[in-house]
């Protein structure tokens, strides 16, 4: 994969940021706006991976903590998501995910609330007063091939399988098998799909043969 | 040692000047351009946050005639606090990213009642009165935990420490300490 170089700005960026030194995006991929680093704070040697033909849009946020990475997959389609990830979030290749989407791999604050009185309190000594890496975080996996609806929440420690599709405004608090349809709050199995290519490399091959 | 704070201490809006009546505790901070911009509180204060809250990205749309108080220690990420009559907030609240907290309808349920308010809302209102639109205050207590794309909707309480899952949709008052979940929103246990 050819990586731009990080650190460059965005050619007609409306915010004057840069692409992290620590992100790597394929020269193919598309990033609409430096802002979606804007709550960005990875300190691993790769924080963010976009891969070839990736997009990410206007509004998509990457509010990533020191501990935290992203990956976006192959010609997967962020269309203005919020991802809250303090360990990780991987997205698979061809996946579409719509606006207002929340995919949080970690509560970020304690449940019980005195500790988390405790941390508010610290959070409020430092500048930005953002909040710590979340030590609770459970990793969440998009599959490839996934289609979020808009509004929907994908909550910490859920594995999305391969071909599914999450219905708009669910909130999913449980693995979503592969090639099935979910919806609600709580989201719940609607249907298995029968798909015309059974798997998305046949899928794949028909796309480029066509 | 009493020593009152330097003006640099104080809370602080970073893209402009704070509206006269809104009032903001010490260390407290609150961004966006866009947060005062359908800030339309008459009265005085019309706002107030407490001492260290976090107010980052937040939309105040408030009525004339509304009155909105948030504690201290709060953290706030971009929620939008859609207030017509009274929104209180206690301390150490923590509410996520596009959670929304409203205390009105917005527009009336009655089909008729709402012809004259799309008419009285329009440019072509004329200065005309909007029909009368239901409204309760919401009150959050200390210590509850409010997810992202979560939505509070007008008259609920909910208790201290209380914690609403992301997403949910809450229409009901929520007693102390319950973990509440889904939409319409329940209770599946305690914290």
């Amino acid at each position: 994969m050819t990586v731009t170089s990080a650190g460059r700005s965005i050619a007609g960026d409306w915010y004057a940021g840069t692409i992290p030194q620590n992100a790597v995006v394929d020269e193919t991929a598309f990033i609409e706006t430096s802002f979606s680093f804007h709550m960005y704070r990875s300190r691993l040697p790769t924080g963010f991976r976009a891969g070839r033909g990736a997009s990410t849009y206007l509004g998509t946020m990457l509010d990533v903590g020191e501990s935290g990475s992203v990956s976006i997959g192959d010609f997967s389609l962020v269309h203005g998501a919020r991802i809250i990830c303090d360990r990780e979030i991987t997205i698979g290749d061809y996946s579409l995910i719509s606006w207002n989407v929340v995919l949080m791999d970690s509560y970020r604050l304690p449940r019980s609330p005195s500790a988390r009185r405790r941390l508010i309190e610290g959070m409020s000594l430092s500048t930005r007063h953002l909040p710590p890496g979340g030590d609770e975080a459970r990793p969440v996996h998009i599959g490839r091939n996934v289609w979020i609806g808009f509004d929907s929440c994908v909550l910490p420690g859920v594995t999305v399988g391969e071909g599914a599709v999450i219905g708009a405004r669910s909130v999913v608090f449980e693995d979503v098998a592969s090639y099935t349809v979910v919806a609600g709050n709580p989201a719940r199995l609607v249907r298995r799909i029968e798909s015309t290519a059974t798997t998305t490399d046949d899928a794949i091959r028909r796309a480029s043969a066509s | 040692m009493t020593t009152s704070q330097p003006a640099s201490k104080r809370g602080r809006w970073s893209n402009g000047e704070l509206p006269a009546n809104v009032r903001l505790g010490e260390n407290t901070i609150v961004t966006a351009d866009y947060a005062f911009k359908r800030f339309h509180s008459v009265r005085d204060p019309g706002l107030t946050v407490g001492d260290n809250s976090t107010m980052d990205g937040v939309h105040f749309a408030v009525g004339a005639d509304a009155v909105v108080k948030i504690g201290s220690f709060c953290y706030f990420t971009n929620a939008v606090v859609l207030s017509e009559e009274s929104i209180t907030i206690g301390d150490y609240v923590v509410i996520g990213w596009n959670a929304t907290i409203a205390d009105t309808d917005f527009h009336p349920l009655d089909p008729a009642q709402r012809v004259a308010d799309a008419i009285a809302c329009s440019p072509l209102g004329g200065g005309r009165a909007r029909p009368l639109i239901a409204r309760r205050p919401v009150v959050i207590e200390d210590d509850v935990w409010i997810g992202p794309n979560a939505t509070i909707l007008k008259g609920v309480r909910i208790g201290a420490g209380s914690f609403i899952e992301p997403g949910a949709l809450v229409t009901q008052d929520v007693p102390p300490g319950s973990r509440v979940l889904g939409n319409p929103a329940q209770i599946v246990g305690s914290v």
